[in-house]
């Protein structure tokens, strides 16, 4: 779709402003964008050519862009307006994009939900009573009801893949360095990656061929070379093996959900895939949510120090710096964003540290020598990417606090993908299927720069479902 | 003996991190202290002996010396954009000696 997109030169500026005028028609009902970006200058600017030439695309509001404000979701960054271009925004104007918008997200990427961003929730545009999931549910709401055909995400824990699964569209979180983190505003950079979101897998491997690379201003990201991987698309999967997360699937509650995932892998086998369901410790299953909270809340709660209203951002009066300082990270951060840095904070006390942030270190380690033995033996591990459809919206409830309960469903089932940033692995969420109405995706992960391999099994997936550009009109 | 993890305990903390709590908020963080304490429970579920630390996803480093060449340079003016106030290329702030 956005190859078709970018040869068709003919219609660039009424394709572009149709795409930014639908995202504000769609604003009463979706609340998906902080920032609209008019794509008049844009337009001048265009390069000659590009895989991308004319394409109305969406970023999430931690991607800086220069000239144009730049949040993050958080007040504390609401009049914040970027020097310079994350490197991804100059690869994507090279390649001819014109951002239409900075999309809706979780305060500072740090939630589920996209109920927490200062602008206010994000709406599912399959139905606005529901919950996009998060953190980066502004741009996959945007994509899911047909505005753009890409939008970029980050993903923490499975910030995008997460909301992909209760959005209906395909959301990638390639291997951590394989697109450049410069100029993203940071969560926990040990867990952090750039994603994005596509309506199909042609679009998720043409979209990748254009944000990865090497880039001299991110240390971590990788001199690996990036392969055409539009060229090497091939639904061809017989042989390949595939393990199933048993402890997934045995700790979903939801029927539909399991039958729904057991008759696609039902189909993949039809296809000549070997499919086997594979169990990992249930101990180690249940530890990866703990570690993942700590980690996360840990190394952000150093990482967003630099958010104090001096230099930039909103500053607060005060009558000294402590407390221009104190007031303005008092006022500017939402309530759970200070209770998460107030957590992150006890785990990184000396006395703590060995117990709480080192253990949770070397429990990242575990799983991910558990993944790599499972590796051994298979190309792929799979399971749902949700046990639910997305949840509604519960204005009475603190949801994020959902993410603590104790039990292994939501321990295991609904948020075992952190899996895939512990690793560093490659994962993505494909559309699997619907229940009332809303849809529901499942998860794909391979081993490090296998981007290909994971391709090539989503788009079986969705030669199967015929989920492809699947788009919704927002009632 | 261990420090009571009390209200008053984690307004005190959210001072070292330079911000305040309401009443209430302080009061959440003990009960979701509570949580981050059965969550440590689930960790120490898993053997660790002689596992260690992982920091990041790969060990391969990337740093390296290079060439002393100025590049991606931004201007003073820049550089001060974001800066509520300002005077002659300083940020302006309360005096701290009165």
């Amino acid at each position: 779709m956005i190859e078709e997109m970018a040869k068709d030169r003919n219609n660039v500026e009424s394709r572009v402003k149709e795409a930014y005028e639908k995202a504000q028609a769609l604003q009463d009902k979706l609340n998906a964008v902080i920032t609209f970006v008019d794509p008049e200058e844009q337009l001048k600017e265009l390069p000659e050519d590009g895989a991308f030439y004319g394409v109305p695309i969406v970023l999430k509001d931690n991607v800086n862009t220069k000239g144009i404000r730049t949040t993050a979701g958080s007040k504390i960054l609401s009049n914040y307006v970027p020097v310079y271009d994350a490197e991804i925004v100059t690869k994507l104007k090279k390649a001819g994009a014109v951002c239409i918008a900075k999309a809706s997200m979780d305060e500072l990427a740090m939630g589920g939900t996209n109920l927490t961003c200062f602008t206010g929730p994000a709406y599912n545009p399959w139905d606005t009573r529901r919950m996009t999931g998060g953190s980066s549910g502004g741009s996959a709401a945007l994509v899911a009801s047909g505005v753009v055909p890409m939008a970029i995400g980050s993903d923490t824990g499975d910030s995008v893949r997460k909301p992909a699964s209760f959005c209906g569209i395909v959301g990638v979180k390639p291997t951590y360095g394989r697109i450049s983190r410069y100029g993203i505003i940071q969560y926990a950079s040990s867990l952090d990656h750039v994603g994005y979101f596509t309506r199909s897998i042609e679009d998720a491997a043409a979209t990748l061929k254009v944000l990865a690379g090497r880039d001299e201003r991110d240390m971590t990201s990788s001199y690996n070379e990036v392969p055409d991987y539009s060229a090497l698309l091939n639904d061809d999967i017989k042989g390949k093996k595939i393990a199933v997360i048993g402890n997934v699937i045995k700790n979903i509650s939801n029927q539909e959900t399991v039958k729904m995932f057991n008759d696609l892998m039902d189909q993949l086998r039809a296809k000549g895939a070997i499919v086997d369901v594979y169990d990992f410790d249930n101990d180690m299953m249940r530890a990866i949510l703990p570690a993942y909270f700590i980690i996360a809340n840990c190394e952000a709660t150093s990482n967003d120090s630099n958010l104090d209203g001096i230099r930039f951002g909103v500053r607060e009066d005060g009558e000294d710096m402590e407390a221009i300082m104190t007031n303005s990270r008092t006022k500017g951060f939402g309530p759970l964003i200070r209770r998460r840095f107030v957590i992150g904070s006890y785990g990184l006390f000396e006395a703590n540290q060995e117990r709480i942030f080192r253990k949770a270190q070397k429990v990242r380690r575990v799983v991910v020598d558990a993944m790599n033995e499972c590796f051994k033996e298979y190309d792929a591990i799979v399971a749902p990417a949700s046990g639910n459809i997305a949840p509604f919206i519960n204005k009475d409830e603190d949801q994020d606090q959902l993410s603590n309960q104790l039990s292994d469903e939501n321990l295991i089932a609904e948020n075992y993908m952190a899996m895939g940033n512990f690793s560093g692995y490659p994962s993505m969420t494909v559309p699997m299927g619907f229940e009332e109405g809303c849809p529901i995706g499942i998860n794909i992960t391979t081993p490090a720069w296998c981007e290909s391999d994971m391709f090539n099994i989503g788009l079986a997936i969705e030669n199967i479902t015929g989920y492809k550009d699947m788009k919704v009109e927002v009632k | 003996m261990e420090e009571k993890k009390d209200r008053e305990y984690f307004k005190t903390l959210a001072h070292h991190l330079m911000f305040d709590l309401s009443d209430e908020e302080a009061d959440s963080i003990v009960h979701e202290f509570g949580t981050l304490e059965s969550q440590m429970a689930l960790l120490d579920a898993v053997n660790t002996e002689g596992v260690e630390e992982m920091i990041y996803p790969f060990e391969a480093a990337t740093t390296f010396l290079r060439e002393d060449v100025v590049s991606n340079v931004i201007t003073q003016d820049e550089a001060m954009s974001n800066v509520k106030k300002k005077l002659e290329g300083h940020f302006v702030l309360p005096k701290v000696v009165k």
